[in-house]
């Protein structure tokens, strides 16, 4: 089960808002590398880990990731705050502002809909893990191109953050796949 | 000087930020997959407790979290020690028999319930299993909720 606890893994401050990030950011938010997908790719994929160590690992990063998820959710939050219509408009977030207002709404950086299908589940631990380590190059990789899109320090320092977490996971889970791989479970 | 905190952070703050950054702990890794460690704050700042897997990018030095008020300041202490626990508890996921990493968990697991009950005792509860919640009226509806602006 899951209890909310009352604060973020990394704090989020944005003083100046930035529509054209918000939009941005919303790759990681409701993308196909995005943290709502790898949340639930992993907590889908732990049914299927053939040892204590794998449902340990899947379970403790899909957790992380729901934090990393709350985290862009505040920036784009905090990014869209008090915008003006006009201002959404000149954003290229009009169709967003029709059907969401200023709430948020999982989609992509354009505005593709979050769908199960970015949730790779095949029942092979190999084949899972396997694709959980190309995820986790590609949300850094996302993360890359989304800081080269900002000098803002209250943006940078979250996004920095996540992406250094892709790299710690990427790592965890070549290692857990390369364990599985010498003892031929 | 304030006694709350993580002493390593007030130290980065106040002192010596100018070289912090490969300032290791002691870690004897019987494993010997990473001998040294970050510090909790220098490890949160930059998103990894483990020197040797450390990869930056853009940014020359991590960003130092700037708090803007007393309870600002007891909460990244608290941020801190709470991401070492969770950067350790993936790696103990996979290395349940790394001892002196067993230990650092639960030095750092204790110094942040420390610092949450003395957080919860002034500012209200993290959790709903609070201590704090035991008041008149509700105090888990009170913000700041994490998402809001400081």
């Amino acid at each position: 089960m899951f209890l909310y606890e009352k604060k973020l893994e990394y704090p989020v401050n944005i003083r100046k808002k930035d529509l054209k990030m918000a939009k941005y950011l919303m790759s990681q938010y409701g993308g196909p590398d995005g943290e709502l997908a790898a949340s639930l790719r992993y907590m889908n994929q732990r049914y299927s880990m053939p040892d204590d160590k794998g449902r340990a690992l899947l379970t403790d990063i899909a957790c992380e990731e729901l934090n990393h998820i709350e985290i862009i959710a505040a920036m784009i939050h905090q990014l869209v705050n008090g915008a003006s219509i006009d201002e959404l408009e000149k954003a290229g977030l009009g169709g967003h502002f029709v059907q969401h207002d200023h709430g948020l709404f999982p989609t992509d950086a354009n505005g593709v809909p979050w769908t199960s299908a970015y949730i790779e589940t095949t029942g092979d631990y190999i084949a899972d893990i396997e694709s959980d380590m190309a995820a986790e190059q590609r949300a850094r990789a996302t993360y890359e191109h989304l800081m080269d899109l900002t000098n803002d320090k209250d943006v940078l320092g979250p996004l920095s953050f996540l992406r250094q977490r892709e790299v710690v996971h990427y790592q965890r889970f070549k290692e857990l796949r390369n364990y599985y791989l010498e003892k031929k479970i | 000087m304030k006694n709350y905190g993580v002493n390593d952070y007030y130290n980065y703050m106040n002192n010596n930020y100018n070289q912090p950054l490969y300032n290791q702990q002691s870690f004897n890794n019987m494993n010997k997959v990473n001998s040294k460690l970050f510090d909790p704050y220098v490890g949160f700042i930059s998103g990894n407790m483990f020197p040797d897997l450390y990869n930056a990018y853009k940014l020359s030095n991590p960003l130092e979290i700037e708090p803007m008020n007393e309870q600002a300041e007891l909460l990244t202490s608290i941020d801190a020690l709470c991401f070492a626990c969770i950067d350790l508890n993936l790696y103990l996921d996979l290395y349940p028999e790394d001892k002196s990493a067993i230990e650092l968990f639960n030095k750092y697991r204790v110094q942040k319930e420390k610092y949450e009950k003395e957080y919860e005792r002034k500012y209200g509860p993290l959790f709903i299993s609070s201590d704090a919640l035991n008041t008149f009226p509700w105090a888990w509806d009170n913000s700041p909720w994490p998402w809001q602006n400081k």
